[in-house]
């Protein structure tokens, strides 16, 4: 439920600022109101457009000086260069890739590479592959981060321009992203970090110009910004499936305006409303949405070529890929043709040998003693099958083919006896049935053998084809689904994988497909089937579809443990690093890690924020009001959308359960980032620039303000950015694994015991 | 009472009854500044200083003393509702009690356990005592002389008076009818609602099967329904703060609170909700300036004691009493930090010799919470280095067995020499007395800390190589203080941690468990990082044999409460978390939490043969569907009214908006902290964990029924008619289901499966189900 103060005080935080112009409290007037020239010379100097154009021209070009300096070392594939250079091939070659993450990014290196003519041959298999030896054109493709990391910067100034900070404040935000290690070592690398961040960057900043034209509502650049925050935080979510975050940042902020919106002190009327909630629905969902699958189609459009990602894919999928095997080598199943069955997850042959189950197992359970059912890894005379129908054939033509939902039974060809299952316990999960075989001349147990053909995804009438049709094997009478599982069988199976009925009729791994058609009385010619065929089509959506459930199951299941994962409690105090790449030789490492200085003051500035904000909620609550109303007005809203910006890029982690690293933590450090200097700002001065939307006709006139930091802000600044150089300097070794570093000052560097460094001397 | 204001209803407010304070009825006094043009509005609206409270169920003021026994039954009239329910609920709970006389279901944990407290054998559980002892106090009273093994699906004999330690299990399933009734009165639901909660309570076929054995379930449910009942009386002694009334409500909430964490941790989550409570409470009152800030400190100072000091002292004293009555050695040892152990009536520890010197045989206990014994066995790493697997295990048996030993390089061992012993900084080596393999340790990644160094035995009696060598560095001693003081190594009393000699590596045991190749141990590995306070690097001598030293003295060795205390709880907290799903086995008895509001499957309580009674826990669909509609539908209601709020229209007066917040928000709350929780916690979770949860649901049904319909503008013969219905039809899905939680007698097949598949989706859930649940089942 909503925090009760925030619905009481009938002005949610974060939203509105216009009740500032409703309220017109004289005393105030004469408080506020100050001349622009009364400020600081530091103030006014830089508050021209031209001393502002400098200042955001040199971090800029700093920007890009720290970003590409020595952007061709290492030319070894560096750490998850492994995955996203090797996707970027696959655009290149067209071969269908699966990834949990979606494709603009990666679209975006693939063109990249296609740009400086990389051929796609490289596949980047293992870290430290050697570019310059396979001709990979890398510094291209390493480009393409770094020209978006380094755009980033002006960015972040322009943020803090906007939201009313003054110059001097800005380039300190702008500072704390300009020297981070941390940052710069992302966005060096062909990682999908760099677009993300700066995609979040301009969708915050497109946020911000759109609701600073609130007085101007539904104006041509009322809809540009909202159609270009729509845009950027599609390209942001496209980026990166951590992208959401930053939708979930704009959903939060567009349902508080709205219910600011809604207030009937407002004076709007309900139509109103709802032509506000219609703007915002197609700016900021339609349009995100469109632009979103755009990206997929683009990305099924390029890859139309069978690779590394088909066996994710469902079998209609695959078969719609260009070279598949499912398209080449599947194939309408008919009843007696002789098959070999394959499990789809073990990739085991259904199996069946002479030997029998004996009597009594280790646990002292009975079996039924019956011929043994395993499941066998190679290819064997005993894998083969014969299809029986349960019904009268006709001599030729469609009749004969095998149909869902179809009861057969399947005769082992080489024993000449019948697939059988019945309530006896399996060798190893008293849980499950037991799977034999039975002689196919007895027909006492005839019921026991009938199974019937339950194809995935299947409707009436389709028909069961090898390779691409999988399917269940469902036993008629008991119900159970013919599953196995990666166990193995004692010797007297000769440790084959066991065989048994799972009770779970619609157990998911309990799919089988046909591997293989070893023979067929159909007078159909099998070296017909394996010229090549065209590919199947299949609609879009439901492409998008599976591939975005796919992404979705896989991303989830990242949780394999990782030397360098990291939990979200330590990241804001920068307790550990990644080894992105070493060298032994010249003991040269690349460590991802944040310059010390800036997280650290990032935090204290969080906290103080928090501090702050407690204190007034808290004071408040007594009736007392220690800060102005337009500062704190100041405070709750832009910093507050800031603070918001950081506790949803940041929180979500703590709730997911797969393996996560200190980099998911960077669109949160920016957004911290734009806090510190909100936070700073307050701290230095009791000024602001105020105000700062964008007036319409009807809105009060308000007495000006403008922030005035004086000498100090200058001065607080410059020391700040001369230490953060220094610290950025200090670890630069790291950060750009060169040059090589002697033990002792590796453990120079570990500033905390935490961080695992190569190379580092011992302790003594 | 929500509804006599109903001409207000749709009516676009400019003077009173647009604030609605969201909290309860006291809170619109803030920010006068935001409400300048509808301050007077307010101040008509405010409530008569000293009359806070407008939720809840409304203060009448206490009736004269009967004078006749005519007055008498007309005053205690109200009683006669929640007396017969009781009755009811007597016939339910003890039908048929003793029907099953085999061990069912956890009765084989719980009654084990029980078994331990009367034999006074100290055990490890992940559960806090106070659920355990109650069972075991019922076996007193019923003359039960603790010696069944309670093994699952095994037939009582007859010392065992199960029926009676069932039947007095089951009375705290009786109470729960009475409280639910009394709790409903207190949230000043209608009659009507009362009526509601009441037969849910008694009709609902889970919370009834579940408290007809010897399981905590009863009692945890029991403590629950307490825990909101006080809460709701405190709630209604508001307008009289400080005064006796207010303080025992308040006491008995804080007890109560002891008693339910004191049963299951899941108790957490109810004190969540009276946390939550207090907190709204307090922030409203820390913004009322009229108080003075005398009576602030006094609110404060009150929550304080009677909700946090007041349960803890309540939980420590049944952990305190735990330990009195088990001053035995038994079964869970192990968990325990060998100090304590000593200490246990048929322990030998203190007959260990003082001191170590070369050539004793040690066991060596790993001094991290709920830490086991350096453990190998001949099982070999199927990755890295492939030797021989060392472990941390709590079990005792001879793969704990070390002999130290002295270095490679310098004089062998020679059992005729001199006696030399073992000092701080001696390089040691140890020699797993089973294998005869040394403990060792290379650069190589260990199997799931891979940044930390593998263990493991290498070698034999004879062979081996500097990288067997370890060096003790002495932490302290318990009994003896700092290490300046003191030369040699005692055992059980002295910590100290192992540096392996060439890598500068720590020997350290994190409670990370292996895979299924190494059995579910815990992983052991030499960590870089060399901190001096990882409890983790600390060991200490458990077990010490050695014929040439002088056997010990029990005096040397003693333990305290509070750090028994604190270890107990870690070592719970580590098994509990422990209790992870399986992936290798297919675990049919659990649930995922999103099975659960609408009742997808059920649990088989025991086996499922045809000469058997058969249970199967399963809610009254009617009463779990329609608490889960009803959350949703609050959820709805109170959207529908903030956005009426935002646009001034008036569906309720002040006091029925704080009503219908607090009442809702009990429940809501309730529900939402029982259940949410079980999303995060990795643990393997089964459908009874939803039972407290299903409570608040219950609540919330009669809540929204009660908003809706009962206290709604309808028509009395409308209300009456919608009550018979929905009456009826609990108490007939009840009858329906009875089956349950009664015993099915006979065969399955026949008798039962046939009666399920006309409900459809319960066949589907009965075929699913196998006969080897005791197998599977490890805990709760």
């Amino acid at each position: 439920m909503a925090s009760p103060g925030r619905i009481r005080n009938r002005k949610p935080i974060g939203t509105s600022r216009s009740d500032n112009y409703d309220q017109d409290d004289e005393d105030h007037v004469n408080a506020v109101y100050q001349r622009p020239t009364a400020r600081s010379a530091f103030e006014q100097a830089l508050d021209t457009p031209k001393a502002s154009a400098a200042v955001v021209g040199i971090l800029t070009a700093l920007a890009f000086a720290l970003r590409f300096y020595k952007i061709n070392h290492p030319d070894q594939v560096v750490f998850d260069e492994v995955h996203f250079g090797k996707f970027a091939s696959y655009y290149i070659l067209r071969q269908y890739y699966f990834d949990v993450h979606p494709p603009f990014a990666k679209l975006l290196f693939g063109l990249a590479g296609w740009f400086v003519g990389f051929d796609g041959h490289f596949s980047f298999d293992n870290i430290g592959d050697s570019y310059t030896e396979n001709h990979v054109p890398y510094v291209g493709m390493r480009a393409l981060p770094a020209i978006l990391g380094s755009l980033t910067i002006p960015v972040v100034y322009a943020i803090m321009k906007e939201t009313g900070h003054s110059t001097i404040v800005a380039a300190f935000s702008a500072c704390i992203v300009l020297f981070d290690n941390a940052h710069v070592a992302q966005s060096r690398l062909i990682l999908l970090d760099a677009t993300l961040i700066f995609f979040m960057a301009l969708t915050i900043y497109s946020y911000i110009r759109f609701r600073k034209l609130r007085y101007w509502e539904f104006s041509v650049e009322w809809w540009s910004w909202l159609i270009a925050t729509g845009f950027f935080m599609a390209c942001a979510w496209g980026s990166k499936v951590n992208g959401i975050l930053t939708v979930l940042t704009i959903g939060i902020a567009v349902l508080i305006d709205l219910w600011d919106i809604l207030d009937i002190k407002k004076g709007h009327t309900l139509e109103h409303f709802w032509q506000h909630f219609l703007a915002r629905a197609l700016g900021l969902i339609v349009v995100p949405f469109i632009i979103y699958l755009s990206f997929f189609y683009v990305h099924f459009a390029v890859l139309t070529y069978s690779g590394p990602g088909d066996s994710f894919m469902s079998p209609a999928f695959q078969e719609t890929l260009i070279g598949n095997e499912l398209l080449m080598h599947s194939q309408e199943l008919r009843y007696y043709d002789v098959i070999a069955l394959k499990h789809r997850d073990t990739k085991v042959f259904l199996h069946s040998h002479p030997d029998r189950y004996p009597l009594q197992y280790d646990d002292g359970r009975i079996s039924s003693q019956g011929q043994q059912v395993t499941g066998y890894g190679y290819e064997d005379a005993n894998n083969h099958w014969q299809i029986i129908p349960t019904k009268a054939l006709p001599e030729a033509g469609r009749g004969r083919v095998v149909q869902h939902e179809d009861v057969i039974q399947l005769l082992h060809v080489n024993t000449q006896t019948l697939l059988l299952t019945h309530d006896v316990a399996s060798p190893l999960m008293p849980t499950n049935q037991e799977f034999t075989t039975w002689p196919k001349d007895d027909h006492s147990r005839h019921n026991d053998t009938l199974f019937y053909l339950d194809l995935i995804d299947g409707n009436a009438g389709d028909t069961w084809k090898s390779k691409s049709g999988h399917f269940r094997l469902v036993h008629v009478p008991t119900k159970v689904s013919m599953w196995t599982h990666a166990k193995q069988l004692p010797d007297w199976a000769f440790k084959q994988q066991e065989i048994n009925g799972n009770k779970n009729s619609v157990e998911k791994s309990a799919t089988w497909y046909v591997d293989e058609i070893v023979s067929t009385d159909s007078n159909l010619d099998l070296a017909e089937i394996n010229t090549p065929k065209e590919p199947k089509k299949l609609g879009f959506f439901r492409k998008f579809a599976e591939l975005q459930l796919l992404m979705l199951q896989h991303n989830a299941g990242l949780t394999a443990s990782h030397p360098y994962a990291s939990t979200p409690i330590n990241w804001p105090f920068l307790i550990s690093g990644i080894s992105f790449w070493t060298e032994n030789d010249t003991q040269k490492q690349i460590y991802l890690i944040g310059n010390a200085i800036g997280w650290a003051t990032c935090v204290i500035l969080i906290a103080i924020y928090v501090g702050i904000i407690s204190a007034d909620v808290v004071a408040r609550r007594r009736d007392i009001e220690a800060i102005p109303e337009h500062i704190r007005n100041r405070l709750w809203n832009s910093a507050g959308f800031f603070f918001l910006i950081w506790a949803v890029h940041y929180l979500p982690f703590f709730l997911m359960s797969r393996q996560l690293f200190i980099h998911h933590y960077l669109p949160s450090h920016l957004a911290s980032a734009l806090l510190a200097g909100s936070v700073l700002s307050f701290i230095l001065s009791d000024t602001i620039n105020f105000p700062i939307s964008v007036a319409g006709r009807r809105t009060h006139m308000r007495p000006s303000e403008y922030a005035d930091l004086g000498t100090k802000g200058p001065i607080v600044v410059g020391i700040f950015a001369a230490i953060m150089f220094a610290m950025f300097v200090f670890i630069a070794p790291l950060t750009y694994g060169t040059p090589g570093l002697d033990g002792d000052a590796v453990n120079s560097k570990r500033l905390l015991s935490s961080w695992t460094l190569h190379f580092a001397a011992k302790n003594t | 009472m929500s509804s006599e204001d109903t001409s207000a209803r749709r009516r676009v407010a400019k003077g009173p009854g647009c604030s609605g304070g969201f909290m309860s009825g006291s809170d619109y006094d803030t920010d006068p500044l935001q409400y300048d043009d509808h301050k007077d509005g307010h101040s008509k609206l405010r409530p008569p200083i000293g009359g806070r409270v407008s939720s809840g169920r409304l203060h009448k003021p206490y009736p004269t003393p009967p004078t006749s026994i005519s007055d008498f039954i007309h005053q205690n009239l109200e009683h006669l509702p929640p007396a017969i329910y009781t009755l009811l609920s007597c016939w339910t709970r003890f039908h048929k009690i003793g029907l099953a006389d085999i061990v069912v279901w956890d009765e084989a944990h719980f009654g084990k356990f029980g078994s331990h407290y009367l034999k006074r054998e100290f055990y490890f559980d992940v559960h806090p005592p106070l659920g355990k002892m109650l069972v075991a106090f019922a076996g007193l009273l019923s003359g039960y002389d603790g010696n069944f093994e309670f093994k699952s699906g095994e037939k009582y004999p007859d010392t065992v008076p199960y029926v009676a330690m069932r039947v007095m299990m089951a009375t705290f399933g009786v109470a729960l009818v009475p409280l639910g009734w009394y709790t409903a009165v207190e949230l000043g639901l209608s009659p009507w609602a009362c009526h509601l909660v009441a037969l849910m309570v008694l009709c609902d076929v889970a919370w009834l099967c579940i408290s007809r054995f010897i399981l905590l379930d009863s009692m945890l449910l029991f403590f629950t329904f307490t825990t909101v009942f006080f809460l709701t009386k405190f709630h209604n002694q508001q307008y009289q703060s400080f005064s006796f009334d207010w303080w025992l409500w308040l006491a008995l909430t804080g007890i109560s609170i002891g008693c339910v964490t004191s049963v299951k941790w899941v108790g957490l989550f109810v004190t969540a909700v009276v946390g939550i409570y207090t907190i709204e409470d307090l922030w409203d009152k820390f913004g009322d300036l009229r108080m003075s800030t005398r009576n602030q400190l006094r609110h404060w100072g009150a929550r304080i004691l009677c909700l946090i000091l007041l349960p803890i002292l309540v939980y420590m004293t049944f952990f305190k009493l735990h330990f009195l009555i088990l001053n035995h050695t038994g079964p869970g040892d192990a968990q325990m930090s060998s100090l304590f152990q000593a200490h246990l009536v048929g322990n030998d520890f203190w007959r260990n010799p003082l001191e170590v010197a070369y050539g004793s045989k040690i066991t060596l206990k790993n001094m991290g919470w709920g830490g086991g014994l350096l453990h190998s066995h001949v099982q070999t790493y199927p990755s890295g280095s492939t030797q021989q697997q060392v472990t941390c295990y709590h079990y005792k048996d001879d793969n704990n067995h070390w002999l130290v030993l002295p270095r490679w390089n310098g004089p062998a061992y020679n059992p005729n020499e001199e006696l030399r012993f073992v000092k701080n900084g001696d390089v040691i080596r140890l020699q797993h007395a089973p294998t005869t393999r040394s403990l060792h340790s290379h650069p190589i990644p260990a199997p799931i800390t891979k940044l930390n160094y593998e263990v493991s035995c290498y070698g034999n009696s004879t062979v081996g190589d500097v990288q067997d060598h370890w060096v003790i560095e002495v932490v302290d001693d318990i009994r003896q203080g700092k290490k300046e003081s003191l030369d040699r190594i005692r055992s059980l009393t002295t910590r100290a941690r192992l540096r392996h000699e060439v890598l500068g590596c720590y020997l350290s045991a994190a409670n990370k468990v292996l895979p299924q190749w190494g059995f579910k141990q815990i992983e052991v590995s030499c960590v870089k990082e060399n901190d001096p306070d990882d409890i983790h690097t600390y060991w200490n001598v458990e077990s010490h044999w050695n014929d040439r030293l002088p056997a010990g003295d029990v005096k040397h060795y003693k333990s305290a409460f509070l750090r028994d205390f604190w270890h107990l709880n870690v070592a719970m907290m580590t098994s509990n978390n422990a209790l992870v799903p399986d992936p290798d086995k297919d675990d049919i008895l659990a649930s995922h939490p999103t099975d659960w509001p609408w009742l997808r499957l059920g649990l088989r309580m025991c086996g499922w043969g045809d000469n058997q009674p058969k249970y199967y826990l399963l809610g009254t669909p009617l009463v779990w569907w329609g608490g889960t509609l009803s959350l949703i539908v609050f959820v709805a209601l109170l959207g529908i009214y903030l956005v009426r709020w935002q646009r001034r229209y008036v569906d309720m007066d002040a006091t029925g908006w704080a009503h219908f917040l607090y009442v809702g928000k009990v429940a809501f709350y309730g529900w939402f902290l029982h259940y949410a929780p079980f999303f995060i916690m990795g643990r393997v979770t089964y459908l009874h964990h939803y039972l407290p949860t299903l409570y608040f649901s219950v609540l919330m049904s009669a809540h929204v029924m009660d908003h809706c319909i009962f206290s709604a503008r309808w028509k009395e013969k409308t209300k009456r008619i919608l009550f018979g219905v929905t009456a009826f039809a609990i108490v007939a899905n009840f009858w329906w289901f009875r089956g349950m939680a009664w015993g099915i007698e006979g065969p399955v097949n026949e008798y039962w499966g046939l009666q399920w598949r006309k409900v459809g989706f319960f066949s589907v859930v009965m075929e699913a189900c196998d006969d080897n649940w005791s197998a599977i089942r490890l805990s709760f």
